[in-house]
C-alpha cells in the first residue's frame, strides 16, 4: 500500500503542473479520490486516492489501461457517480449532481434517436430555458463549426460514427460549459477518421476556451492533443506519472516525428511498460 | 413475450437489410426479374383460384351443400345481412367493443408499465400479480364475467380490456426498462431535470416496444371480442355468426367469419401504418 503511495508523490513532486493554477483558481481539484464498487466478490476499489489539479483553459489528458478507472474518475468529475472518499471540485465549488457548466462526450455518441441533429444539440440549451429560437441558432452556429451544415435535419442512425460522435461534442458544446469531459471519444472511430476528430477537436478548442479533460488509451492522442498527460496505474486506478507537454501549437500530425516529440513518448511508454509488467507479476502471484 | 417484442422491434429497424439480402445472391439476379412478375402472377390468383376450386368442390355434391355452401351462396347471405340493416349495426357493435376495450387497456397498459419501468417499488408490488394473472386466457373469464356483469356491455368491455392490458402493460414495463442508460446520463450532462426524464428520454425511448405491444394487442382485442360475444349480447358480428350457425344459415356463418377477418385485416394495416409513423425516427 504505502509503496506507490510515494511513487505518486514522487510523481507529483517531479512535475511542475501547477505553475498556472497557483496564480488562479484551477477549474478541476481532484483531491485524494477514491471509489470503490460493491462487487457480488466484495468491495472493489475502482480507484485509490487520485489528486490532480487541472488549470483553466488547461488540455489534459489520462492515459491507462483498460479498466484501471479512467471512466470513473471521469464520471465522477461530471457528478454521474459519487466519491467514496476525498473531493472534487470544480471551479471551486462541490460536484454532487450533474452540473450544465460541465460538459461530457462519452465513448459513445448517445445521442437522441428521436431527434434531428440540430434538435439534439439545442437539448441542452432547451432544457436551461432558451426558447425554440435562441436555442436553434446556437445549435445552427455549432453545426457549421463542426462542418455538418447538410446534415443538420438528418437522424442519428443515418449518420457514420465520426459524424454522430461530431455532433455529440458539438451537442456538448451547445450549453458553454466551462469544463468539457471526453471520456475516449474517438475510441471507436478509425485510424484516419480520428486523426481528422483529433484536427476538429483542436481547432474547436480554439474557440470555445474550455477546460478539457480527455480520456484516452492512445499515447499519441493524448501527446498531440494535451498541455498535460497523467498516466494511470492499472486497477485500483492511480496517478503515476504526470508529463507536461511543451509542444508548440498549433500543431498537426507533423509533429507525430519531431524529436521532442518522441522524447516524450518514449517518457511515457516506459512508464506504461514498467507499469504493465508490474501489474503482469502480480496478478500471476496472486 | 419479452424476447418477442425485442425481436419484432429488431426486425422493424433495418430497412437496408433486405436491399443486403437479395444483393447477396448474385447468381439468381438474371432471372429474379422473370421470377418476381411469376409470383406476382400467382399472388393475384391466389384468392380467385381458391373460390373457384370452393364453387367447384360445393357444387360438385362430394360435401354437403347445407354444411359447405358455396361462395355465391355465401355472398348471397352478405347482401342479405347487409340489405337487412343488421350489418351496420353488428359492425358497429363490434367495432365499438373491440375499440374501446382497446383504448381502455393500453392507456391502463402505457400507464402501469411505465410506473412498473420507472419505480422498483411499485414493480415489486404489482408485477408478481401482473405475471399470475397474465398467462390466464381471458376466454376462462367469461363465466365469472357473466357472474359479475350478467349480459351487459360493462362486462365485454372487461374482457376486451382485460386482454389488452398485460401485453400493453409488459412491453411497456420491458421498453421502460430498456431505455438505454447512455441516453439518461446524456441527458443528465445536458441539464435535463430528473422529473423531466420521463417526457423528455424514457417515454421515446419505450416507444419502439410500447408500440409493438400496442400492435399485438390488436389482434388480441378480437380474439377476446369473440369471447365476449359469445358469452351472450344482442348484437355484433359473432353474435350474429352465432344466431345464424343455430339456424343452420351456414352461409350467413361464413360470410360472418370473413367480415371478421376483413374488419380485423384493416384495423391491423392501419395500426402498422399509424406505428411507421409514430416511430418516425426510424
Ligand atoms: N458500476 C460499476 N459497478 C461495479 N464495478 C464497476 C462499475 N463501473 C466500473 N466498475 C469497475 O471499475 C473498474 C474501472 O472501470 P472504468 O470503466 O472506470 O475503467 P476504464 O479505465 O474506463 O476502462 P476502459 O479503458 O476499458 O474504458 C473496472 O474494473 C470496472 O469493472
Ligand atoms: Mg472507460
Amino acid at each position: 500500500m504505502s509503496g506507490y503511495r510515494s511513487t505518486t508523490k514522487l510523481a507529483l513532486a517531479s512535475s511542475q503542473p501547477s505553475v498556472k493554477a497557483a496564480s488562479k483558481q484551477p477549474a478541476i481539484q481532484v483531491s485524494n479520490l477514491s471509489i470503490v464498487f460493491d462487487t457480488n466478490r466484495g468491495q472493489m476499489i475502482a480507484v485509490d486516492r487520485v489528486s490532480f489539479d487541472v488549470a483553466a483553459g488547461e488540455f489534459v489528458c489520462i492515459v491507462g489501461p483498460s479498466g484501471c478507472g479512467k471512466s470513473t474518475v471521469l464520471n465522477t468529475i461530471a457528478g454521474l457517480e459519487l466519491p467514496f472518499e476525498g473531493e472534487i471540485l470544480v471551479e471551486g465549488s462541490p460536484v454532487g449532481n450533474p452540473r450544465p457548466d460541465i460538459g461530457m462526450v462519452f465513448q459513445q455518441p448517445h445521442l437522441f434517436p428521436w431527434k434531428s441533429v440540430r434538435r439534439n444539440i439545442a437539448h441542452g440549451p432547451r432544457m436551461l430555458g432558451r426558447s425554440a429560437k435562441e436555442a436553434c441558432a446556437i445549435a445552427d452556429d455549432l453545426i457549421a463549426m463542426i462542418g455538418l451544415k447538410r446534415f443538420a435535419d438528418a437522424y442519428p442512425n443515418t449518420l457514420s460514427g465520426g459524424m454522430q460522435q461530431r455532433v455529440a461534442i458539438a451537442r456538448a458544446l451547445a450549453n458553454e460549459p466551462r469544463v468539457l469531459l471526453m471520456d475516449e471519444p474517438f475510441g471507436a472511430l478509425d485510424a484516419q477518421t480520428r486523426a481528422v476528430m483529433q484536427d476538429n477537436l483542436l481547432e474547436l478548442r480554439d474557440r470555445i476556451k474550455a477546460t478539457i479533460v480527455f480520456v484516452t488509451h492512445d499515447i499519441d492522442e493524448a501527446i498531440v492533443l494535451a498541455d498535460r498527460v497523467l498516466i494511470m496505474s492499472a486497477g485500483p486506478g492511480r496517478i503515476l506519472r504526470e508529463v507536461a507537454v511543451n509542444l508548440p501549437r498549433p500543431r498537426s500530425s507533423a509533429i507525430l516525428i519531431e524529436p521532442t516529440y518522441l522524447a516524450l513518448k518514449r517518457d511515457c511508454l516506459e512508464v506504461i511498460r514498467a507499469e504493465g509488467l508490474r501489474a503482469f507479476n502480480q496478478s500471476d502471484s496472486s | 413475450m419479452e424476447i418477442g417484442a425485442e425481436a419484432i422491434v429488431q426486425n422493424k429497424t433495418p430497412k437496408r437489410a433486405a436491399v443486403t439480402a437479395g444483393a447477396d445472391r448474385p447468381g439468381r439476379r438474371p432471372t429474379s426479374g422473370r421470377f418476381r412478375r411469376l409470383n406476382v402472377l400467382v399472388g393475384v390468383l391466389s384468392i380467385p383460384l381458391f373460390v373457384i376450386l370452393w364453387e367447384l368442390i360445393s357444387r360438385s355434391g362430394i360435401v354437403n351443400m347445407v354444411l359447405f355452401p358455396p361462395p355465391t351462396v355465401v355472398a348471397a347471405a352478405v347482401l342479405e345481412w347487409m340489405r337487412s340493416g343488421q350489418f351496420f349495426w353488428d359492425v358497429a357493435a363490434s367495432l365499438y367493443r373491440v375499440s374501446a376495450g382497446f383504448l381502455l387497456g393500453s392507456a391502463l397498459g402505457v400507464l402501469l408499465g411505465i410506473l412498473t419501468g420507472q419505480f422498483p417499488v411499485v414493480s415489486s408490488l404489482l408485477s408478481p400479480l401482473f405475471q399470475i394473472l397474465r398467462p390466464i386466457p381471458p376466454i376462462a373469464f367469461v363465466p365469472i364475467v357473466i357472474l359479475w356483469f350478467g349480459l351487459s356491455e360493462a362486462g365485454k368491455l372487461f374482457l376486451v380490456v382485460w386482454g389488452v392490458f398485460f401485453t400493453v402493460w409488459l412491453s411497456t414495463h420491458i421498453g421502460v426498462q430498456k431505455v438505454d442508460r447512455g441516453l439518461i446520463r446524456a441527458a443528465l450532462m445536458l441539464g435535463t431535470p430528473r422529473r423531466q426524464m420521463l417526457q423528455e428520454i424514457i417515454l421515446l425511448g419505450a416507444l419502439p416496444y410500447i408500440v409493438v405491444g400496442l400492435r399485438t394487442a390488436v389482434s388480441i382485442s378480437f380474439y377476446t371480442l369473440v369471447a365476449a360475444e359469445l358469452a351472450g349480447t344482442f348484437a355484433g358480428v359473432v353474435y350474429r355468426i352465432e344466431i345464424a350457425q343455430q339456424n343452420l344459415q351456414t352461409g350467413q356463418v361464413m360470410g360472418g367469419l370473413a367480415a371478421l377477418g376483413l374488419i380485423s385485416f384493416i384495423a391491423d394495416r392501419l395500426f402498422a401504418a399509424l406505428a411507421e409513423r409514430t416511430v418516425w425516427w426510424r
